[in-house]
């Protein structure tokens, strides 16, 4: 045998255990062999089992004969096949019985050799290729598994999950996914090595729970599990009795699972898109500090598809002008007579498929990936323009307010841009009047002091909008300045339902007169609202009780009407 | 000492033999030169004689698997054949069988002794 083909996997001498107990046959089968590995040998199953043990490590195949005196070659296999550590070592048997054969493979044997033996080129091809066979197996065990928590990694898992369906294509499964609330701040706050003992201690009920259900499981992220099992009703008892054994794994008490649970799933999807469901259930749940689990359903994914289809469809929006500006109006109430004031551009999304769209559907989508710069970018061009178009047209101007998302604050060209705008269209930046959520001035709030003052000094008015809603500090009013206070439309929904309620409206007035600013109340639908807003001293009024949001032509009448009125 | 010569008059498949032995001639005889001192065909016997069969049947399996191995063919013949007898357990005459048995062996030692 050539030393390149001997070696052609590396340069490692394989060791191989001959076990027979005819001296003849041992010296025969050594000769044969010794060539390309090195040899020891046994004489009965005792002397055997004591070389495997001690060299369990080293040994790379076990060439076994089966009737032998004190233990035979069946028993040697029970006990190899049995023993996690050993049954990696292949077995080939050497026999010259047909039927051996057959209830050798059966106990985990790799292969067999006849006898009298085969060519001596056969017999190396049949422990060469055994071999072969056990290594690759041991490199696939490598990456099927994680280490951490003996899992199986995600890659392995789809696999055995679409083997798993091919036996058993009618037995309903559920499509399980897990994960720690508060990882990262477990593994900040312990060190990571107890971070390990959490996974690891997860990954423990996992097995016991597949072992009892008939499943298969994966860790796939850091702290994200998979769980394919039989279908089951009682996820509460499942979530309870995992959570029950990692706290005393861990000894604590406040480490809390959520799970997502894609019940009897659609085999037709791919496996990975009902774990993107499981995982999508999952991660619908909030943050919370107990343990919880949820139920997927067909709206939850809709949903999804909807938010993508949205986000992926913005950009051809803005190209194809889908976009319409709306504008509501604002009423100063403070004389006798309500009169218009300015008014709110608010976006509307005429879109090719979903018809007209909400922004409640697509703004918080556009700043949590921050589109939504782009389309106020949009927005304030388009308001721009019609207040133009309207003064060109009234001889008057028309203030109106737009909206500032967070994102747009830390846009360096912010100033330069609105400046650029109004200018292009011959107005005054008092008359562009900019609102800004409240919760945007808590984030990096010298920034926004610095933004904000610096747009006041170019003239600019700036509104806070959804006063209340955020976590303003007095110290953080005090230093700021804006020019008017909107106060958020959940306190005008409640002011009328207790007096606790008023007492809230009152007391934002209160600071508004404090710090010298007019209050903007929106969302006001009723005559109700509307007297209590006016007695306490409530300086402007938007909402349906006055129009709904409406386009330009038809808020010309509102413009109309105010003309005549003076 | 044996010579291939010797083996191939006794029966023996010299050439199988020596190919499994990695076409070493040297290793070959010494093999067959080992098989000479075994006594296993005469336990046999006695334990075949003694009504034990299972313990008969582990040695004759033994004897098979040897004799096969260095290709002596005359005496795997009859070893193979009250191997297989035992196997189902077999109550018969087993006599002449063994009988073939140890007059191959006999006749093997016999040209063992002559040379040596």
């Amino acid at each position: 045998m050539s030393e390149s083909v001997r070696n052609e996997k590396d340069n490692i001498r394989r060791l191989v255990l001959i076990v027979d107990d005819e001296q003849i046959n041992r010296r025969l089968l050594g000769r044969i062999i010794e060539g390309e590995y090195d040899v020891i040998y046994a004489e009965d199953g005792e002397q055997a089992l004591d070389l495997i043990r001690e060299r369990q490590k080293t040994l790379s195949i076990i060439l076994l004969d089966l009737i032998m005196p004190k233990i035979d070659g069946y028993e040697l296999l029970n006990i190899i096949r049995d023993d996690h550590e050993l049954s990696r070592i292949p077995v080939i048997v050497l026999t010259s019985e047909r039927t051996a054969e057959v209830k050798s493979l059966q106990l985990g044997a790799a292969d067999f050799i006849p006898k009298p033996y085969d060519m001596p080129e056969v017999i190396l091809a049949r422990v060469r290729r055994s071999i072969e066979l056990a290594e690759d197996n041991i490199m696939i065990s490598a990456t099927e598994t994680d280490t951490l928590s003996g899992l199986y990694t995600k890659k392995y898992f789809f696999q055995h999950c679409r083997r798993y369906d091919r036996y058993y294509p009618d037995v309903p499964m559920d499509a399980v996914a897990f994960n720690i609330n508060r990882f990262h701040l477990i593994n900040e706050l312990n060190g990571r090595s107890y971070g390990d003992t959490v996974i690891a201690a997860v990954a423990a009920q996992l097995r016991r729970i597949i072992s009892e259900s008939e499943g298969i499981a994966c860790r796939c992220d850091s702290d994200v599990f998979l769980m394919y099992i039989k279908h089951c009703d009682d996820y509460d008892s499942i979530l309870n009795s995992i959570t029950s054994g990692l706290n005393s794994a861990v000894g604590n008490s406040r480490i809390h699972l959520r799970m997502g649970v894609y019940r009897n799933c659609d085999k037709s999807a791919d496996v990975e898109e009902r774990f993107d469901r499981a995982n999508f259930a999952c991660n619908s749940l909030r943050v919370s500090y107990s343990t919880s689990f949820t139920i997927y359903d067909d709206t939850m994914r809709k949903r999804a598809i909807y938010a993508e289809k949205l986000i992926g469809d913005m950009d051809a929006g803005v190209a194809n002008r889908q976009f319409k500006v709306y504008y509501q109006p604002k009423y100063n109430i403070t004389g006798d007579e309500p009169v218009l004031s300015s008014a709110e551009a608010l976006i509307r999304w005429d879109h090719p498929e979903y018809g007209f769209v909400h922004p409640a559907s697509f703004i918080p989508l556009f700043e949590k990936n921050g589109l939504v710069h782009k389309l106020d970018q949009y927005v304030w061009k388009e308001v721009a323009v019609q207040m133009r178009e309207w003064r060109d047209k009234f001889g008057i101007t028309i203030p109106v307010s737009v909206n500032v998302s967070r994102l747009d604050i830390y846009d360096p060209e912010l100033e330069s841009m609105l400046l650029g705008l109004v200018k292009e269209n011959g107005l005054e930046p008092y008359d562009y009047i900019l609102e800004i959520t409240e919760s945007a001035y808590t984030d990096n709030s010298a920034q926004m002091t610095e933004t904000v003052n610096k747009l006041r000094e170019d003239g600019f008015r700036i509104e806070m909008d959804d006063f209340g809603s955020g976590y303003s500090s007095l110290n953080m009013l005090g230093s700021l300045y804006i020019d008017a206070m909107k106060l958020d439309m959940l306190f005008i929904q409640k002011m009328c339902e207790d007096a606790k309620g008023m007492k809230m409206i009152q007391l934002m007035i209160d600071i508004a007169r404090f710090l010298n600013i007019p209050v903007v109340a929106e969302g006001v639908e009723t005559q109700e609202q509307y007297d209590l807003l006016k007695k306490a001293g409530c300086d402007v009024i938007q909402g349906y009780y006055f129009s709904k949001p409406v386009p330009p032509e038809e808020f010309e009448k509102f413009i109309e009407a105010m003309i005549k009125q003076h | 000492m044996l010579t291939l010569e010797n083996l191939k008059e006794f029966g023996a498949n010299v050439e199988e033999g020596v190919t499994r032995c990695l076409d070493d001639e040297e290793f070959y005889i010494d093999l067959v030169n080992s098989s000479i001192s075994d006594s296993r065909i005469d336990e046999l016997e006695e334990l075949i004689a003694a009504g034990d069969f299972d313990k008969a049947f582990e040695v004759a399996h033994a004897l098979k698997g040897m004799y096969g191995n260095i290709s002596l063919t005359p005496l795997f013949k009859p070893v193979s054949e009250i191997t297989e007898k035992l196997r189902r357990r077999e109550q018969g005459d087993y006599s002449d069988l063994l009988n073939e048995a140890k007059a191959q062996k006999a006749k093997l030692v016999g040209i063992y002794n002559a040379r040596n």
